[in-house]
This record gives structure tokens, sequence and C-alpha cells, in this order.
């Protein structure tokens, strides 16, 4: 049999049962569209918060004191026997590849201003803060570089705390209350909105040595670092721990990358995503009962057929190749459909939903083609041997 | 056709064409064993937090310095500082209340722990002696803390049971003294070995007395605030009153934040269910494409079995019992292929059950209902189509034509 024979009988074959068709290719399309629409709301989460975390770039390495985590924070950030200080974060500007270090403390107070007052969050920072986040300055500037350990009471509101104390007046110069301190407004930041969970808008900067005064504590949270994007990420860890075991002595303190929060975050997502794909395939699967179903039927259909086939010379091979082919291009139509009625929902909820991140790689769609085939492939193993070997007089007589 | 009549044709005709049934049920029995495994993996999973939630006490409140005027955030990220603290007096002040039965307030930090030659850094709790009652934990050796004002500490300290292991072996642990930063204490109790709780491993904590634990972090300011309401009817009251006593003692100033153990397993609860009922969905979309199969296999018998319908027709069967005919086959098949799912899923939940036993899997009884019922319902569904067909095939043509 020629190839050209071999596909038009196929095609023959399939269009003769044009309902049963459909309704089998259809089994297999609603199993792909579910694993496309899947993957791909998984993969647009993804993207999504790895968006989240890059905008404040990803050269970034967090120091935080002590070593032991739970609920993926570090607990010497609320208290520590061995506390980080401000002097460990100026010595850290002279580890190897460091541009910016830049100490951090938090918490959580009143600005008052005028009559109005609002409990926000207090970030206590460095001057270089906001070069460290890439975060930017609407009106005014950050922090002026004074020393960190005896700062002028100078502040910096998030651009919320600004609409809400000032509503449309000017802030720049005047005087508020933090925390029961006067500070000055240096700047106002530009709006940034909530990252993770965390509004960044609703919150006050302010000099970091100030604010480790009013929260009465000596240890900062966190160390802000960031490197040059090109230095090998090993090299300047090993330099800031050499430069921090020197100052404490031993290793009390955590250092971590972005990079790895970020391979972490990608793992996790990665296996989520994997889960609910598996569930998802289930679906493929019982598609693939549906071609091994209706192919058992047509084989039982089209004895006379396959003896007649048989008897004029087409091999056991043959006759197993075309039902497997049958198989194949079921599954194969049922895969396009399937790739077509994931991406067109996909595309239907972004427009529904624009908050649900959903983008589709063209690898998975090619992949799940693919599987889409190898399912059919599978599922027509039995039917097809089975057609193979029906004895070519048994089948013409059984007529 | 009476009802036994139907029921043995429907089974004649199941029985006959095995091997399709056979596949159907397969088909059937992989989407019920899917919605049932899964969904009780979620079940598991929200059993579990809830499980673990109500292990850290009983009608508990919360209080945590600082709030925040904006929503979002989830409570109990606070981790920060607040110009003006929670102090043990404020944590005393609570007793006050009527509605509340015991108060426990905590400082936590990290700290090295020394004993002999060896050290460790581990998570150390300023804690009281009330600490104990509050999270229900027991004690393998010796005491807890002892009673006494809070404000004053005895060098004494509590060890996890891993903690005490590591530190100092198969020796006795009671009595022995260790040093914490700077300060020495003497091992009065070990805790009795409880495991993870939440991400928080409590056998490797060492519990020191409230006042000792703020000497050693030099703060003042308690990190939270266990209370303890007298029962879950007063929760509400103990709420209400810890913000009216803490306000009025920071000067008017309302800048603390009280969630209650029930509201945050409330919120779990909730996230867990919605989970496990999309997952549960998705599973259950197998059951749809099982439906769209026996349309499929339906549509073929109706023109296999064309000459039986068209003779059941002419012998005076209406449409209507043709088509009871079909519904009836497909209904048993859907509920062959539902039994199989769920003893099949039944297993597999146990499968897993044993290579975690921690975790109590159990299919949710929505599941267990649903899932037959959906298989049932898609079955009938996908069903009408060739039912009509068979039900409006004309007998003469039926019989005439081959």
């Amino acid at each position: 049999m020629r190839a050209a024979d071999f596909i038009a009988f196929t095609l023959a074959s399939l269009r003769a049962h044009r309902l049963r068709t459909f309704l089998t290719a259809l089994g297999i399309a609603v199993g792909i569209a579910s694993v496309i629409l899947l993957t791909s709301i998984g993969e647009g989460l993804h993207r999504f918060v790895i968006a989240e975390f890059t905008q404040f770039g990803t050269n970034i390495i967090n120091v935080s004191p002590g070593r032991i985590e739970t609920h993926g924070a570090p607990l010497g950030a609320v208290n520590t026997v061995r506390p980080l200080t401000i002097d460990d974060a100026i010595a850290l500007r002279k580890a190897p590849f460091i541009q910016v270090s830049d100490p951090l403390v938090q918490g959580n107070g009143e600005v008052r201003h005028g009559g109005k007052s609002r409990r926000v969050t207090i970030y206590g920072t460095g001057a270089d803060f906001s070069r460290a986040l890439s975060m930017r300055v609407a009106i005014g500037e950050y922090l002026p570089q004074d020393d960190p350990r005896t700062p002028r009471a100078f502040a910096v509101l998030g651009s919320k705390v600004a609409r809400e104390l000032f509503g449309g007046e000017n802030p720049l110069g005047v005087p508020v209350r933090v925390g029961g301190q006067r500070y000055r407004v240096a700047g106002v930041m530009e709006s940034k909105g909530q990252v993770l969970g965390f509004d960044l808008d609703d919150t006050v900067f302010i000099p970091v040595g100030r604010a480790l005064e009013m929260f009465n504590r000596e240890s900062l949270q966190e160390i802000h670092l960031t490197y040059e994007p090109t230095a090998p990420l090993a090299e300047v860890e090993e330099g800031i721990k050499r430069i921090l075991v020197a100052r404490h002595g031993l290793e009390d303190f955590t250092v971590t990358p972005q990079q790895k929060m970020l391979e972490v975050f990608g793992t996790v997502l990665s296996a989520i995503t994997f889960a609910v794909v598996a569930i998802g395939a289930i679906s493929l699967v019982v598609g693939g009962v549906g071609i091994l179903t209706i192919l058992t039927i047509a084989v039982a259909e089209r004895t006379a057929e396959i003896g007649l086939l048989r008897s004029i010379g087409a091999t056991r091979q043959r006759v197993l190749l075309l039902f497997l082919g049958e198989a194949a291009v079921l599954a194969a139509i049922g895969g396009v459909a399937g790739l077509l009625l994931g991406l067109s929902i996909a595309q239907l909820l972004q427009v529904a939903l624009p908050a649900l991140p959903v983008h589709t790689p063209w690898l998975y769609a090619v992949l799940a083609e693919a599987v889409a085939v190898a399912v059919g492939l599978i599922a027509g193993v039995l039917p097809a041997r089975h057609a193979a070997q029906l004895d070519p007089l048994e089948a013409l007589r059984g007529e | 056709m009476r009802l036994a009549d139907l029921l043995e044709f429907a089974w004649r005709v199941v029985l006959g064409y095995r091997l399709r049934t056979l596949l159907i049920l397969l088909a059937m029995g992989i989407g019920v064993a899917a919605v049932v495994v899964v969904s009780s993996l979620g079940e598991g999973a929200r059993l579990y937090v809830v499980n673990q939630f109500g292990s850290l006490g009983t009608n508990l409140v919360i209080v945590l310095p600082g709030r925040s005027e904006t929503a979002g955030a989830m409570p109990g990220v606070l981790i920060g500082k607040t110009p003006r603290d929670l102090a043990i007096n404020d944590a005393l002040s609570l007793k006050r209340s009527p509605a509340i039965l015991r108060v426990a307030p905590l400082i936590i930090g990290v700290g090295d722990v020394h004993a002999g030659s060896r050290s460790r850094e581990t998570p150390v709790l300023g804690a009281t002696a009330e600490f104990i009652a509050v999270r229900q934990m027991e004690m393998a050796q010796g005491h807890f803390l002892p009673e006494g004002d809070p404000r004053h500490s005895q060098p004494v300290c509590v060890l996890g049971a891993r903690l005490a292991s590591e530190l100092f072996g198969a020796k006795q642990v009671l009595g022995e003294w260790l040093r914490i930063g700077d300060r020495r204490f003497r091992v009065i109790g070990v805790l009795a070995k409880q495991g993870q709780s939440l991400g928080f491993n409590t056998d490797e904590i060492a519990i020191i007395p409230l006042a000792a634990a703020q000497a050693l972090f030099n703060t003042e300011s308690l990190f939270r605030i266990l209370v303890e309401a007298k029962s879950r009817e007063q929760i509400p009251f103990a709420k209400a009153d810890v913000e009216e006593i803490i306000r009025l003692r920071h000067e008017g100033e309302r800048d603390i934040t009280v969630i209650t153990q029930d509201a945050v397993l409330a919120t779990f609860d909730r996230i867990l269910r919605a989970l496990t009922l999309a997952v549960g969905g998705i599973a259950a979309i197998s059951l749809g494409v099982a439906g769209i199969i026996i349309m499929n296999v339906m549509l073929i018998a109706v023109t296999q079995r064309r000459k039986e319908i068209g003779l059941l027709k002419a012998l005076g069967a209406t449409g209507q019992q043709i088509r009871l005919a079909f519904f009836t086959e497909a209904i048993l098949m859907a509920l062959g292929g539902a039994t199989v799912g769920l003893v099949v899923g039944k297993l597999g939940q146990m499968a897993v059950g044993q290579i975690y036993p921690d975790i109590p899997f159990d299919a949710p009884w929505w599941a267990l209902i649903a899932a037959p019922l959906t298989a049932i319902i898609t079955s009938v569904l996908f069903t009408v189509a060739p039912a009509r067909r068979a039900a409006q095939l004309d007998p003469v043509q039926a019989l005439a034509k081959r």
C-alpha cells in the first residue's frame, strides 16, 4: 500500500462515521483542553510571582540575624541575642562586588499631621533604600545621605499616606509626627500598589537610626545588599559571610540571595502546577479509554473488511498499522481541537478576569499534542492487534 | 413493560456486550475514583490544618502589638515593632475581664544555648507558668516554669525533648545548668515530644521565664499575648474586653490587633474547602468525558440494534418505553462504574493513608454523594440523544432494511 492510499483509507473510514469520530475526538479534546488551560494558569501564576519579586531588581541579597527559619522567615528578625547592627551594614559596603548596603527595621506606628492620623507600616531605612529596591520617588527626594547612626529627622511618605494626610496639599517640608516624634517630609514615593499582600503605599520611611530608637531595639531586621549584576553569586555570598564572620566571630546570620528565593518559589509553583495538571490529565486517560472502546467496536463491525484486506494480500503488520493510524489520527484531531478550545478559554479568562494571569507556552502546546497522539496510539494497540490477528478465512466466513 | 422486565432487558444488553460494558465501567470508574481520591486528599489536608490549629489550645484569643489600617495582609505576619509596646502589665491587667480564664504573654527570639562543650542556636521562648495550660502541652519530666510574679524571674528553664537529648545525650537533664546568651539557667523540666506544629517545632525550643527573656533580648515588648476565654461563647466578650482594657491603658489609642483562633481557623477552613472543591471539580471533568463515551457507544448500539428495536415497536412498545430501556441501561452502567470507582478510590485513599499516617485522609461526604450522582446524571444526559434516535425509529423501515 502506498502512503497516499494508506492515508486516504484511514480518512475514509473516519469520515464514514462522522458522529462517532466527532464524539471520540471530543473526549480527547476535553482532556487536552483542561490540561492546556490548567498549565496556562499555572505558568501565568509563576510569571506573575516572578514579576512581583523582580520588580525590586534581581541582584538583591538579604542578610538577616539568626540562622533558624520558621514560616519561611528568620526568627531572628523578631528578637535575637546576636544582633545585626548598623555598623554591620556599613562594613558590608566594603564586601567585594557590593554596590549598595542598606539596613532595614520594620514596625507599625501612627503618623499624624494636623488633625488627621493614620496607623501605617514604618520602615526604618538607610539613604540607599530606594536605590537598592529600585523604588522611585514621585516628588522631593529620598532620605538624605546622613551618617545612619545619627541621622536628621526626615521622613518620606508612601503615596497613599500622603494622599490621606495631605489631600491635595504639597507635603514637602511640612512637619509630621511619626510614632510621637517630629519629622520633616523630604519626599513622597511613587505608587507601587500591593506586593504579595503588603501595601507599600501605606508606609512611612524614616532613617534607620531613629527607627531603632523609636522601637527600642538594637538589632536590624535585615540588610538589603545589591551586587554588580555580572558578579559571580557564590563569590559575593562568600565575601559577605567573610566580613560578618570576622565581625561576629561566628556565622549567626542568614544570607538569602533573591535568586535562591525565586528558585524555591519556582520549584513550589511547578510542583503545584504539575499536580493540578496531573488531575486534569485523568480526563485525557478517560478519553483514551473512549478511543479504545470505539476501535474495539469498529474492529468487530469491520471483520469482513479486514478479512477481505488480508485475503487480497495485506500483511498482518499492514492491518495493525491501519488501525493504529486511525487511532492516532482520531487523537490528533481531538488534540488540535482541544488545543484551540483550551487556548480560547484561556483568552476568554484573560478578558473576563484580567487579575488572573494566564500564559500558554508554545512548548506545552506542542507537548500536549504529542501526548494526545501517544494516548491514541496506546489506546489503539489492543484493538489493532486484535484486528491484525484475525484469520482471513474465518473473518470472511463469519459474514 | 413492568419494571422487572425493564431491568432484565437492560441487564441482558449490558451482559451481552461484555467488552463494551467493561470499557465503559473502566471510564466511569476512573472518573469516580479520581474524584474520591483527589477530594479525600484535599479534605485530609484541611482536617490536618484544622487539627493543628486546634492543638494550639482552645478558645484562644491572640493579641499582637501594632495595628495597620490596610487590610489584605494575613494576620500574624506583623513581626515588626511599635513605638508603644505591649508590656507585661498590659498582659496582667487583662485578667480583670470576667470572660478571660488565663493569660500567657510571650516573647520569642533566637539564642545560643551552651551546655558543657555543646552549643546550639535555638528558638527561645519567654513565657509564664500559665503558658503550658493555655497551649495544652505536656511535660515529660520535671515541672514547668514556677508560678509567681512574672515581673521577677528565677534562673530556670524548660527544654524541648529533642533539644534536651541533643545537649545532654542520655544523661540526667533535670537540675543541670546551661547558658543561654550570657545568662545561666537550671533545667527544671523537659517537654513531651510533640513534633512539628504549623512549621514551628516545639521539640527544639527552650522556655525561660518572661522577665529573663526581657533581659536576655534587652526588650520590654511582648511578641504576643495568648488569652484563653472561659468558654467558646465568651470569646467575643473576651475580644471586646481585651481591646477596651488595652485602649484605656494606652491613653485611648487603639494600637493592638486582636485575632481569635476561630477567625483564623474559619479563614483556613474556607480556603482549603474551596481548593478541595476546585480540584474535585477538575477531576470531575473526566466524568464528562466518560459521558461522551457512553453517548458514542449508545449511538452505535442504536444502529446495531435496529432490528431488535423495530421488532419491539412492532410488538407494541411505545417510544416512551424504548427510551426508558436505554436510560435503564445507562443508569445500570453508571451505577456499576460508580461502585467500581468508589471501591478503587477508597483503596487508593487507604494506600495514601499508609504512606502519610499523620494526615487524616477521608473523602468528604459531599464527594461520596456527588461523584456517583454526577456519574449517573452525565450518563443519563448523554443518553438523551441516542434514546431519542431509537424511539423515533420507524418499525417498518427498521425491520425492512437489511
